[in-house]
């Protein structure tokens, strides 16, 4: 009873260490075109896609200091190696906020500095580019969600995150400038 | 009065009766015999006495005078001289008489009588004198007187008077003690005819009392016979069925007897088996002290097991907290291989090999996270395994203390068994010794038994023969009750 575990770890380590060294006699590749990175979150109990392209850094469990706020997602300010930044639930933003605080914060790429946080992270995933439902003018509940893409937990709503930065500016009555929007 | 008395206290009681009205009626006798010679004695000395002292009176008035004749005659002294003691002898019978009689109207005649006889004396002193002066007795017719003559001749009547007097009273006293006499015949008489009744009443009473006594007495005699008869009849009953009860007794002494010896010689075997047992219950207890060293042992190997279950649990739950640490940097290296693909999106070909290599590296990460999981699961499973065996493990400890409790109650009772062992060997002794006494007991039993059935035999033939009597004494009651004059059979 306990042998069969054994041998089954055994043989573990053996394919692990056989794949290892093979990997450093395999030639340098790079990642087809094709392919996009995905983060499969979850932020309100319910679960998203984020395109890592989009985003500039991932954090669990950074101090955030609330900030009082008429907004109900600005969850208050983050420190990033000097830059100070406000985080905003995305749950909150998505319309189905919970009282759970959130444990992770993604930066968001872009300026101005801008970060969202969400409750679980469910791992970083690698799709072909087919795989995904694009939606260029946002779905029907609108808001920052751009499309769809099939994983093998379900199919999971792409948050895109120039989009919620998009709500998140005007949920703040701040214009896009055009050199912003170059700069994306 | 004769109630509650015995037949011969009545019987003595009658005769002394009949004896004492006997005694009665001759002291009665005696004492009229004794009252009726006094009165004859009294009237006889009445007669003497009286009457011839009255009659004397009379014989010494004449010799008085013939003696003062010759005196007035002869004028010799002597005369006178006897005169004067007639006269004497006349004062004293007088005197003699007065003291004896008793009658009143003699008394008075007596006085009388002394009256004219001293008037007579006076009256012849002068004469005395005047004779004493002559000597010629031709004077003589001289001195006498008439009067003198007179008072002699009162003195005579009186005497006489007296005389008749004392006789009539004589007479009368006669006549009293014939009466007395005839009185005392009669007192007998009476006497006599109560104690003739008085003998017929007790001859009478005690006839009566013989015939209801004894007749009583020999009606409970017959009566008794008749029960005891039967009852000898009974009891002849009885020693015939107790002589054949005692021959079945003696039967089933015989085989108590037989089944005595089988239980003396089963007891033998008991106490044979009671020994053996004895010495199996000895070997038994090394035994005993065996195991409860090896239970002992078990304990300690128990408690050393739970122990080591115990460290077990403690080293897992480290392994545990070693797993949490490869798991949090398991999550640091994917969080940094996941940043570092981000950076490398925006380094152009390097970026892109690079990102390769975090993806590597992304990959090991969720790896090591999968094996720490399942050795966190290992772990649970391994801590889970040890509680269950710890739990198992108290509970065979207390199983052991509970067998261990028992085996204690199992040695006790062992060894109560070895002394129960014990004391029924030294019963079975018992038995075996009382069976021997009892065989022994019996046969003195049976030895008894058989006196007695001879004995009952014995008994059988003496109550026939009581019957026998009593029924003879039954007659003979009827008998005596003719004899008695009851008549009752």
């Amino acid at each position: 009873m306990r042998a069969a575990p054994e041998v089954s770890v055994a043989r573990r380590i053996e394919l692990l260490r056989t794949d290892f060294d093979g990997s450093f006699a395999e030639p340098a590749r790079r990642h087809a075109a094709e392919h996009v990175e995905l983060l499969a979150v979850r932020a309100g109990g319910r679960p998203y896609a984020l395109r890592l392209s989009q985003t500039a850094g991932l954090h669990p469990d950074r101090p955030v200091t609330p900030l009082p706020s008429p907004l109900a997602a600005l969850l208050g300010l983050a420190g990033f190696a000097g830059t100070v930044v406000p985080v905003f639930d995305l749950a909150a933003l998505l319309g189905h906020p919970i009282a759970a605080r959130p444990r992770w914060l993604v930066v968001a790429a872009g300026t101005p500095p801008l970060a969202f946080a969400f409750h679980d992270l469910d791992g970083h995933v690698r799709v072909t580019a087919s795989a995904i439902v694009d939606e260029p003018d946002g779905g029907p509940g609108g808001g920052g969600l751009r499309g769809l893409v099939g994983l093998p937990g379900g199919a999971r709503p792409i948050v895109d995150v120039p989009a919620a930065r998009s709500v998140v500016h005007a949920l703040a009555g701040h214009q896009h400038t055009r050199e912003e929007e170059d700069r994306r | 009065m004769m109630a509650g008395r015995t037949f011969g206290n009545k019987l003595a009681l009658a005769f002394g009766l009949t004896l004492g009205l006997t005694v009665l009626i001759a002291a009665t006798s005696v004492a009229a015999l004794g009252f009726v010679v006094h009165s004859n004695n009294l009237v006889i000395a009445s007669a003497t006495d009286d009457l011839v002292g009255a009659q004397r009176l009379s014989t010494l008035m004449e010799s008085r005078m013939s003696d003062f004749r010759a005196f007035m005659i002869n004028k010799q002294q002597n005369f006178l001289d006897q005169s004067e003691a007639s006269r004497a002898a006349f004062v004293a019978q007088i005197a003699k008489l007065r003291s004896t009689l008793v009658d009143r109207r003699s008394r008075a005649l007596l006085d009388q009588v002394s009256a004219a006889e001293a008037q007579h004396y006076a009256l012849l002193a002068p004469v005395i004198e005047k004779r004493k002066t002559f000597t010629d007795r031709n004077l003589i017719s001289t001195v006498g007187s008439p009067a003198v003559g007179t008072a002699r001749q009162a003195v005579q009547d009186g005497v006489a008077a007296l005389v008749k007097q004392v006789g009539a009273a004589v007479e009368a006293a006669r006549n009293r003690s014939a009466a007395r006499a005839v009185q005392a015949v009669v007192v007998i008489i009476g006497l006599g005819s109560a104690a003739v009744a008085c003998g017929a009443w007790t001859a009478w009473r005690l006839t009566r009392d013989l015939r209801r006594e004894v007749g009583t007495a020999v009606g409970h005699i017959q009566s008794s016979s008749a029960q005891l008869e039967s009852a000898a009849a009974q009891q002849a009953a009885g020693g015939r069925d107790q002589s054949g009860a005692m021959s079945e007794i003696t039967t089933t002494i015989s085989e108590l007897l037989i089944t005595s010896r089988q239980i003396a010689e089963s007891a033998q075997r008991v106490s044979q088996i009671a020994e053996d047992t004895a010495e199996a219950a000895r070997s038994g207890d090394a035994t005993i002290e065996q195991t409860r060293a090896s239970i002992a042992a078990i304990r300690t190997q128990v408690d050393q097991i739970v122990q080591h279950m115990l460290a077990l649990g403690e080293k897992s739950q480290q392994i545990g907290g070693v797993a949490d640490l490869v798991s949090e940097l398991a999550e640091q290296t994917n969080i940094l291989a996941i940043n570092a693909t981000i950076e490398a999106s925006g380094a152009g070909e390097w970026g892109r090999r690079f990102a390769v290599v975090a993806e590597e590296i992304r990959k090991l990460a969720d790896r090591t996270a999968g094996s720490a999981k399942e050795i966190r699961t290992l772990i649970e499973d391994v801590r889970g395994a040890v509680n269950t065996t710890v739990m198992a493990t108290e509970i065979g400890a207390k199983a052991v203390d509970a067998g261990s409790r028992q085996f204690d109650d199992a040695t006790d009772s062992f060894r109560r068994i070895g002394q129960l062992v014990a004391t029924t060997n030294d019963a079975t002794r018992e038995i075996e010794l009382s069976t021997k006494q009892q065989t022994s007991a019996v046969e003195q039993v049976n030895v008894a038994a058989s006196d007695t059935a001879r004995v009952s035999r014995e008994t059988e033939a003496s109550a026939v023969q009581t019957k026998q009597t009593a029924a003879h004494l039954s007659n003979l009651s009827g008998e005596l009750l003719e004899l008695v004059g009851t008549g009752r059979r």
